[in-house]
């Protein structure tokens, strides 16, 4: 196989939450799907969505993802892993030993299933990385800490595992930047559900106007729910319409360019891309040539998530979000 | 109704013995473990139904509502339904009635997120 000389594209199967949950697809046919609609070969699955076995499968069940892989085609790149750390709501954390078998587990599964990089999440305290990231090695799996919104290059967050990243110099660990955190725009089509769900237009005007206010997020949609209460809008439509302070941040889209050279994958997250191919919230065009120009040879899985307020066809979401980013790192 | 907020499941309510059971589907992205899912509440034609007797059944497992915060590693598929077991229950095979269901879930990477939903429907016992 050659060395790919640019990023790759591909899809997780997140996008397809819709269809995943009505049943209209078990795994098998989800993933020929894909492939039959040439929406790979590369693919992430999230473990808690698409395995029932996990976060421990078996020899067998394994077995049998390796041979759909291989009618299908696809080629597994990225397996999402979650870092479960507040598993009894309401009382103290799960206790560290706990949380460092629970990403052993999902790491041991991932190279199972044949995937050779997961993705992790910030709800892992960063000292812990110490204990993970040498069965990581071992295992030769990569793993990617997902850089979500509200958190972006600059975030305390992100500094404090830089930090450990540095220290531990590990080459297992990196970056899984999110492009929802540096979104120009709340999208249209997340308020027009709003809309259709029978918010307000004041309601609709108020979101907008906390938004891009240069607060934390939860702040913003602390405002939020005060100020709509006051208002005297329905929790209902406060809750449809405040879904943009909890998926979308507004930080600044060129600082994906302090990330580059940690990124191992990348979450293209997008909400709706239109038949000329142009994205209504993030602007793909400002971010995917930082990644190209700076030698990024990672895959971008396409993530629509607009199936979180709306039942817009998922498939030809990601084929237009996958032709808009081959014309832009094209050009 | 988005497929994400659905939570009464297409199995509906059957009879088993002297019991009720209404299938669950988990509203979340995700499997989740049963120790963030709350069961808040059950209402039959407009009366709120006492939960205490009330247990989940999944593949094979049988939990009290007050077990279920202890079941950190039982996992629910989010593409399977569970269901609600409701002892000493006389509506008959046939008969119509309407149900509505709370349950709540708390994602557990997301410290303090807890999502409430509702959903009613009229379901015929079979």
């Amino acid at each position: 196989m050659t060395e790919p000389t640019g990023p790759q594209i591909g899809v997780t199967l997140y996008s397809f939450t819709n269809e995943w949950l009505s049943r209209r697809f078990d795994l098998d046919g989800l993933m020929h799907e894909v492939a039959n609609r040439g929406l790979g070969p590369n693919i992430e699955i999230i473990g808690f969505q698409n395995f029932k076995e996990f976060p421990d499968v078996s020899d067998g069940f394994a077995e049998g993802f390796k041979q759909l892989v291989a009618q299908t085609g696809l080629n597994p790149v990225s397996l999402a892993i979650n870092s479960d750390r507040f598993l009894r709501p309401g009382q103290q954390p799960v206790e560290d030993d706990f949380l460092v078998e629970y990403h052993k587990r999902q790491l041991r599964s991932a190279k199972k299933l044949g995937f050779s990089l997961v993705r992790y999440q910030f709800a892992l305290p960063v000292h812990l990385l110490a204990d993970i990231a040498p069965y990581a090695e071992e295992l030769g799996v990569r793993m990617g800490v997902e850089v979500h919104a509200p958190m972006w290059a600059g975030h305390p967050a992100v500094l404090a595992y830089r930090e450990m990243y540095d220290k531990l110099d590990s080459p297992v660990l990196g970056w899984i930047p999110d492009f929802g955190g540096t979104a120009t725009r709340i999208p249209p089509s997340l308020l027009d559900a709003a809309r259709a769900a029978g918010a307000k237009e004041s309601l609709i005007t108020l979101v907008q106007q906390i938004w891009p206010e240069p607060v934390p997020s939860h702040e913003k949609a602390a405002k939020l729910f005060e100020h709509a209460r006051r208002d005297g809008h329905e929790p209902a439509h406060i809750q449809a319409a405040a879904l943009a302070f909890f998926i979308l941040a507004n930080n600044d889209p060129k600082s994906w360019a302090e990330m580059v050279d940690r990124t191992i994958h990348i979450h293209g997250k997008f909400y709706g891309v239109s038949e000329d191919l142009v994205e209504e919230a993030v602007p793909y065009d400002v971010i995917l040539p930082l990644f190209r120009d700076g030698g990024f040879t990672g895959t971008i899985v396409s993530e629509w998530e607009g199936h979180a307020y709306c039942e817009a066809d998922a498939f030809e979401q990601v084929r237009r979000h996958q032709a808009m980013c081959r014309k832009i790192l094209a050009g | 109704m988005l497929p994400v907020e659905r939570i009464i499941g297409e199995e509906g309510l059957s009879r088993s013995g002297n019991a009720l059971r209404l299938a669950m589907r988990l509203p979340w992205y995700r499997s989740l473990p049963f120790s963030t899912v709350e069961v808040a509440g059950v209402e039959i034609d407009g009366a709120a139904i006492d939960l205490a007797d009330a247990r989940v059944e999944y593949e094979g497992h049988s939990w009290s509502l007050a077990e279920l915060g202890e079941q950190i590693d039982a996992f629910w598929f989010v593409r399977d339904s569970a269901f609600l077991a409701l002892p000493g229950r006389s509506e008959a095979v046939g008969s119509e009635h309407a149900v509505t269901l709370l349950l709540h879930v708390s994602p557990p990477y997301i410290p303090g997120m807890k999502r409430a939903n509702r959903q009613s429907a009229t379901l015929r016992v079979n």
